[in-house]
């Protein structure tokens, strides 16, 4: 809504406004590092603030952040605040003005405060679970989500849920029924009492029996069947004997009619039924994730072993890539065919395949080099010089902050096009977070002789706990585990021991949007993840034992001289916890086309091994040797032959033809590296009468034109270099300046708040004579209301172009705060929020009141209505309308303003 | 243990450091799970296998003693994936038992009723099982017993056949534990059973089929002696060759209670039905206007035993055969389950699993096969030869080369190197053979050479009367020439690996005075002959017997003897 919202105090934000601008500064900045969004962009009142913390966005995102007792505490809260009166505010403001028990609150029956001991209670809790209550409590009121209704420091907590949550926890919270009036006798009491204390037990029993004293047959086992929920029922057929119970219940007030055919538990007979509780049983802790358990050893071992298989992979992409880059796909990503040529080079599947890829790519060691049309080419680093446990820790660091999610490569997005590895596509903001759950798991066990290799549901199952709101994808879940399982974060399943290293390096891996890749992570050093990672690597070996039949055994992790000369001379048969490498004349060859000479080898090897060279394996080195290089190859673009070996001579050593790089080949052979053409002038220059030849030998007749193809130019990856670029994501706003901000905003309001006051009571006035003329104080937009739906309300001055910018660049863009101060006529703008509209649409509907609302008519004229919200949802506000007494709905984007009937106190 | 002598890698190989102190108990610990895949000096290699767990399951070993043996003798802990694997694999086994039901006959039962349900739809199994009796069994129609096992082994659940076996007609035979002299300088000896042949004689019958691996020279024949006496039944006894079915009928009769009139021959020459008959595999596989003329010989009697020779070679149609003999217990012998076709599977569940196996390394340290010294003689082609060998056509390149005139000389040197041996020079070409044959001035036996005439020289050979022999492929197997101790290989049948076990083998038996048997192969250089040749020795390295590479021009300077390296 692109209107300005006159937003004036309202009779029950204001409470919660109230409760935040009492907060100190530390607890502000606290609420907006618990919930960002309240913070970008930055909100210009405090008052704004509270609108924004009880809108439907964004407590939708708090929520999800929840744990299950939290939720819990919530629920509680919520289901009980209608049945608590709230307790006379003390101090402050309105303190003289004693609320008189109005049509809201009126009908609650109970006395509060409704404090923590009273929800600990109502949860079902004991003594010992209340530590953990306050807990949850004191995190829900740090995000805003609960507030003290009480404002007394020192004394019990009066606790309130946040405008708004009503609307997304549902009509019955914890599956009690709505509070209805007329209350049945004693069960307040009863009920009061049950929550006050702990051994109040018989209370609630002795009132319901007294209750039902006169009922009939069956009264009581309806009232068991609602009582945990749902409270609905569905009325028995007339003239049956359950019908006439439920018609006694009714008459008794223990059930209510909602309708012609359900009946409804009236939530305090609810509370009584359950003997003053909301819950069984409070869910303090997170369930143990179950699993088999792994030996510490056995989890290290295998992720020591997958350590090293996968920097082994690693290399050997960047190596497949130097020699072979693939191209990118125009989309982006890497081809199917690509992928399974790379698989088949890495001996592995084509997901573990793609994650090998992908985590190459996030540590910066392959990219695409830019070029028309683009490759992936391996980069230059310093990485090749690392040793095994430090090029693990780059990898392994990169991942723990990665947004993305190679395990959906291979499945086929919503256009069913196959989902690429390093195509943008797997990019998910969300993922940091889940991986920080799901190693927070994994961490939860402390480290012992066996660690817990918890299931995949398990995993699930606890963080469900954590965010019952939110439950991760279990395929998501399977797919980070399987991630830890090929890096070696676990072992067998169990989180290993430099896997824990890992999550202990980072802490705050959850928060990806400030923990960048840490370069300066010391990459030699014995801390961190790659010195727990060397901990626990085999030994390396420096010895090979070699045998008859060709083959030797290095019997642990080969050292790096040993590694580079099996890598050369060999081919590997098992790898393992030892290397079992063969010597074939393949394998020699290769060797020798690497520069190694027979005797060199041979040495090497007899150094190596504790145990004579073998015959066969000698024999094999020299025999390869001895035919290495009989037959040369070598690369030439054209070639100059004659009969008469003396035609040839000095040819090779002309200076005038230098510039052909002539090589002898055989006394009446040269070769050169231009193509024939150029070398057939070449010589003619020179005055040699040379003829061109076919390729089947004979003379060709000279045409024009007649060229070699140039050798290509050998592919460099050299000049692409390591980047961190897009590193640089959105900077949030720091709390602790826009707290300081906002309190700057709120002494310039107070100043003016005498002058606000009168406004509204213009306002009041306007609204009872019904007319629509704009008032001083006020901005009315007319037009089009729904232009900018996002857009947050205009500020005042220069600052509204900025407003509707990008919102990472707010914080520079608040600086100027005092213009609104010096704007007295305007003193609300930063009021104006559609969500203050809101705000008070719902206050109303919760307290049955009426606003003023300000609607855009069929012809773009306002008119204004004074209104009783009774419903407010999918866009749409149902409203009655006292003074025609009609019902109608408005579509809420036409709705350009919403003001309060009543000045603020 | 920390520093145990096993490493046990991902890719299930198992590497044994043979020198380590506590190596020979893991060995032990380990071979009735693994196959022995190498054995060369220092470190040997084993492989678990699904067919491997199986026979161990069959054995009655079970996973848990497995995975602890492996724990317990590994030196790195034990990849996790590995021990599930191994406990996945043998919990596979015996899920579905084929059993003799009362009323219905064999059904096939499972304990598992979703494996059952799960081969059940496959296609594979379709018409060789009958109707569905209950949730958990299904009747199996008797003649599709052994192609059911067949089956269900490829399907990965492999059928324990508990439906036992039909007793057999009953034939007494004992063992004679003194032997009738053969020649007139030969004496009566008393002998008994070497422990692993008893061994083998009570872990086959313990079984009630399947198969026993000894190396060549082991005594084979006298398991086979062994379980005929234990089984005392009327026994067919199917074998590779004619020559072979004589040595076998000779050694029951040394060996047994057994007398010649009860032992029939059934071959391409003669067709005796007896209580024990001898047949070939090529007269059960003879095939007249496309059926098979001989099988009537498996129902003739109601054999009580089967006992198949060289099961590694036993040719197809013998399998399918085999399939409907299920009821009658099945013994077979070989000296590896290696097989070139790859069909390890059928044998596994035709015949039965492994009940018996010893390296052969053992056996000799035991002192009942000789040790051997393995050389590669590589001959240099003259030029010519080498031209004409460049030029050649493919399939005409490694006659070239294993026929090489060059060989000849070498033969000529390493014959000459052994003035008092009993040397075999044994070769593929028959034009090559008979050349050789004449330049040594020894006696040959191919193919084309009659049975009377192969079995007047090899006893000639025997009886040392003649100490040089040419012989061609047809010698390979089941020929007992217990003095030779050098071989002479010119040519091989391209790569066989097989073959090459079966060719030393022909030198391994023990000798009279504890000499060292050599074998020697002669290989042109640079050709395919040499690739093929190194094919084949990879066996024997893999078995232990270490060979040198010597040069042709070098041959002479290098002692006869590897001792005295």
């Amino acid at each position: 809504m692109a209107s300005s919202l006159p937003a004036a105090p309202a009779a029950a934000t204001r409470h919660f406004a109230d409760d935040l601008r009492q907060r100190s500064d530390t607890a502000l900045a606290a609420l907006l590092r618990a919930r960002p969004d309240l913070a970008a962009p930055s909100p210009s009142t405090l008052r704004s603030l509270a609108a924004r913390a009880s809108s439907r966005t964004s407590l939708e995102r708090a929520l999800a952040r929840v744990d299950a007792l939290t939720l819990q505490v919530l629920e509680a809260v919520l289901a009980l605040e209608p049945v608590f009166r709230p307790v006379p505010e003390r101090s402050g403001p309105r303190e003289a003005q004693e609320t008189p028990p109005d049509e809201a609150t009126g009908t609650a029956p109970l006395a509060g405060p409704l404090s923590v001991d009273v929800v600990t209670w109502a949860l079902g809790g004991s003594a010992e679970d209340l530590p953990r209550v306050v807990a949850a409590v004191g995190l829900a009121v740090e995000q805003a989500l609960l507030w003290d209704a009480g404002g007394q420091h020192g004394a019990a907590l009066d606790l309130r849920t946040v405008p708004g949550l009503d609307e997304l926890l549902g009509p019955n919270p914890a599956g009690l029924g709505p509070h209805l009036d007329p209350v049945p006798d004693g069960l307040p009491e009863a009920v009061g009492h049950a929550l006050g204390s702990a051994p109040g037990r018989t209370e609630t029993a002795v009132a319901l029996d007294k209750l039902l004293a006169q009922a009939p047959p069956g009264a009581r086992a309806i009232l068991d069947a609602l009582a945990w929920g749902p409270p609905v029922g569905v009325v028995p057929p007339a003239g049956s004997r359950p019908r006439d119970a439920v018609n006694w219940l009714v008459t008794a007030h223990l059930l209510v009619r909602s309708d012609a055919r359900h009946v409804v538990l009236p939530r305090l007979v609810g509370l009584a039924l359950r003997d003053g509780h909301t819950h069984r049983e409070p869910r303090t802790l997170p369930p143990e994730p179950q699993g088999r358990a792994v030996h510490t050893t056995t989890a290290d071992a295998e992720a020591a072993s997958a350590a090293l298989e996968l920097v082994r992979r690693v290399r050997l992409l960047r190596q497949a890539w130097d020699e072979n880059p693939p191209s990118v796909l125009r989309a982006g990503g890497l081809g199917v065919r690509d992928l399974r040529r790379v698989a088949t080079q890495l001996e592995t599947d084509e997901q573990a395949t793609a994650f090998v890829v992908e985590v190459a790519a996030l540590a910066g060691l392959v990219r695409d080099d830019g070029d028309a049309p683009p490759s992936y080419v391996p980069t230059v680093t310093d990485w090749d010089d690392l040793d095994d446990a430090a090029r693990w820790a780059r990898l392994v660091e990169a991942w723990l902050v990665s947004r993305r999610a190679p395990w959906l490569v291979g499945s086929r997005d919503d256009k069913g096009a196959l989902r690429a590895p390093l195509s943008p596509d797997l990019q998910r903001p969300w993922v940091p977070r889940l991986r920080a759950g799901v190693l927070g798991v994994l961490a939860g066990e402390p480290a012992g002789d066996t660690v817990v290799a918890p299931a995949s549901e398990a995993v699930v199952e606890v963080l469900t706990w954590h965010t019952p709101r939110s439950i991760p994808p279990a395929s998501a879940v399977e797919g980070l585990l399987a991630e830890a399982e090929w890096l070696g974060v676990t072992g067998a399943g169990a989180l290993s021991t430099p896997g824990r290293a890992l999550v202990l390096s980072r802490p705050d891996g959850s928060d990806a949007q400030v923990a960048p890749v840490n370069r300066a992570s010391d990459p030699s050093g014995d801390g961190g993840p790659a010195g727990a990672l060397r901990a626990v690597l085999p030994h390396e070996v420096d010895e090979i034992l070699l045998q008859g039949d060709l083959t030797g055994i290095v019997p642990g992790r080969p050292s790096r001289d040993l590694a580079r000369l099996l890598d050369r001379s060999t081919d590997v048969e098992s790898r393992g916890a030892a290397t079992t490498v063969r010597f074939s004349p393949a394998s020699v060859t290769r060797a020798l086309d690497q520069g190694e000479t027979a005797d060199g080898m041979l040495d090497e090897l007899a150094h190596r091994s504790p145990v004579p060279v073998p015959q066969p394996l000698e024999y094999l080195i020299r025999d390869t040797a001895r035919r290495h290089g009989a037959v040369r190859v070598g690369a030439a673009s054209s070639y100059l032959r004659a009969a008469d070996a003396t035609v040839l001579a000095g040819l090779e050593h002309d200076p005038t033809l230098v510039g052909l790089n002539l090589v002898r080949l055989a006394p009446t052979v040269l070769a050169a590296s231009v193509p024939a053409a150029t070398l057939h002038e070449a010589l003619r220059k020179r005055g040699l009468v040379s003829a061109l030849e076919g390729s089947d030998g004979r003379v060709l007749v000279a045409r024009k034109g007649v060229t070699g193809r140039a050798m290509p130019a050998p592919r460099s990856a050299a000049a692409i270099r390591t980047g961190t670029g897009s590193d640089v994501a959105g900077r949030a706003p720091d709390p602790e300046a826009l707290v300081a901000e906002l309190r700057a905003v709120e002494d310039a309001a107070r100043a003016g708040a005498r002058a606000r006051a009168d406004a509204a009571e213009v306002a009041r006035s306007v609204a009872t004579s019904g007319g629509g003329v704009p008032m001083r104080g006020y901005r009315v937009v007319a037009g089009v209301p729904s232009t900018e739906p996002k857009r947050e309300g205009p500020r005042p001055g220069a600052l509204e172009p900025l407003a509707a910018a990008d919102a990472p660049r707010l914080d520079r863009a608040v600086t100027p705060v005092p213009a609104i101060g010096t704007d007295p006529p305007d003193d609300d703008a930063g009021t104006q929020h559609p969500a203050d509209g809101l705000a008070l649409l719902r206050d109303a509907l919760r307290d049955g009141s009426t606003v003023i609302v300000e609607v855009a008519g069929h012809t773009g004229r306002l008119e204004r209505r004074e209104l009783k919200p009774l419903n407010l949802d999918g866009g749409r506000l149902r409203a009655l309308d006292p003074d025609r007494e009609a019902e109608l709905t408005i579509a809420v984007h036409r709705i350009a303003a919403v003001l309060p009937t009543s000045p603020a106190p | 243990m920390p520093d145990g002598p096993l490493i046990v890698q991902s890719d299930k190989t198992l590497l044994l450091e043979v020198d380590h102190p506590s190596a020979e108990q893991a060995r032990r610990s380990i071979a009735p799970f693994a196959e022995l895949e190498r054995a060369p000096e220092h470190v040997h290699t084993y492989r678990l296998t699904a067919l491997g767990l199986w026979n161990a399951r069959a054995a009655g070993h079970d996973a848990e003693q497995v995975v602890s043996t492996l724990i317990e003798f590994s030196r790195y802990p034990v990849p996790h994936a590995l021990l599930v694997d191994v406990a996945e694999t043998m919990a596979r086994y015996g899920r579905l038992q084929l059993v003799q039901d009362p009323a219905h006959g064999l059904v096939l039962r499972s304990t598992d009723r979703a494996v059952l349900a799960e081969v059940l739809k496959s296609r594979r199994t379709a018409g060789l099982v009958g109707e569905r009796l209950d949730d958990a069994t299904v009747a199996v129609h008797p003649s599709e017993r052994g192609h059911l096992k067949q089956v269900l082994v490829k399907l990965g659940w492999p059928a324990e056949d508990l439906a036992g076996y039909v007793d057999g007609e009953k034939h007494p035979i004992e063992l004679n534990h003194t032997t009738e002299p053969r020649t007139s300088h030969e004496k009566a000896s008393a002998w008994e059973m070497r422990p692993y042949q008893a061994q083998a004689v009570d872990g086959f019958w313990h079984g009630g089929s399947g198969v026993v691996v000894l190396p060549c020279g082991a005594g084979k024949t006298i398991v086979g002696a062994g379980a005929m006496a234990k089984s005392g039944t009327t026994t067919l006894i199917l074998v590779t060759n004619t020559v072979s079915a004589r040595q076998w009928r000779d050694e029951l009769v040394r060996r047994t209670s057994l007398t010649e009139d009860e032992i029939g021959e059934y071959s391409g020459a003669r067709k005796e039905i007896k209580p024990v008959t001898i047949a070939t595999y090529q007269v059960l596989t003879t095939k007249r206007k496309g059926v098979y003329t001989h099988l009537e010989l498996l129902d003739a009697r109601d054999w009580g035993l089967v006992l198949y020779d060289e099961v590694h070679l036993l040719p197809a149609p013998v399998f399918r055969m085999t399939a409907n003999l299920q009821a009658r217990r099945r013994l077979g012998l070989t000296a590896t389950l290696v097989r070139e076709d790859g069909r390890e599977d059928e044998v596994f569940s035709l015949i039965g699993p492994k009940r018996f196996d010893a390296p052969w390394k053992d056996i000799e340290a035991q002192g009942y096969i000789a040790p051997a010294d393995c050389v590669e003689v590589r001959l240099t082609l003259p030029e010519s030869e080498r031209m004409t060998y460049a030029t050649a056509e493919m399939e005409d390149k490694y006659r070239l080369a294993a026929s090489a005139s060059g060989k000849k000389k070498v033969v000529e040197q390493i014959v000459a190197r052994h003035p008092d041996d009993q040397v075999l020079v044994i070769g593929q070409y028959i034009d090559q053979l008979e050349e050789l044959a004449e330049h040594l001035g020894a006696p040959i036996i191919t193919g084309a050479t009659t049975n009377k005439e192969r079995q007047r020289l090899f006893g000639a050979f025997r009886e040392g009367e003649i100490s040089r022999l040419v012989v061609s492929k047809v010698a390979n197997y089941s020929v007992d020439l217990p003095e030779a101790s050098v071989a002479v290989q010119v040519s091989g049948s391209f790569g066989s690996r097989q073959e090459e076990a079966q060719r030393l083998g022909r030198i391994m038996r023990p000798k009279a005075d504890g000499r060292t048997a050599h074998f020697y192969a002669v290989v042109a250089r640079d050709t395919v002959d040499q690739d093929f040749a190194a094919h084949r020795q990879r066996f024997l390295a893999e078995q232990g017997y270490a060979y040198r590479i010597v040069d042709a021009e070098d041959l002479d300077e290098s002692p006869a003897d590897s001792s005295a390296l």
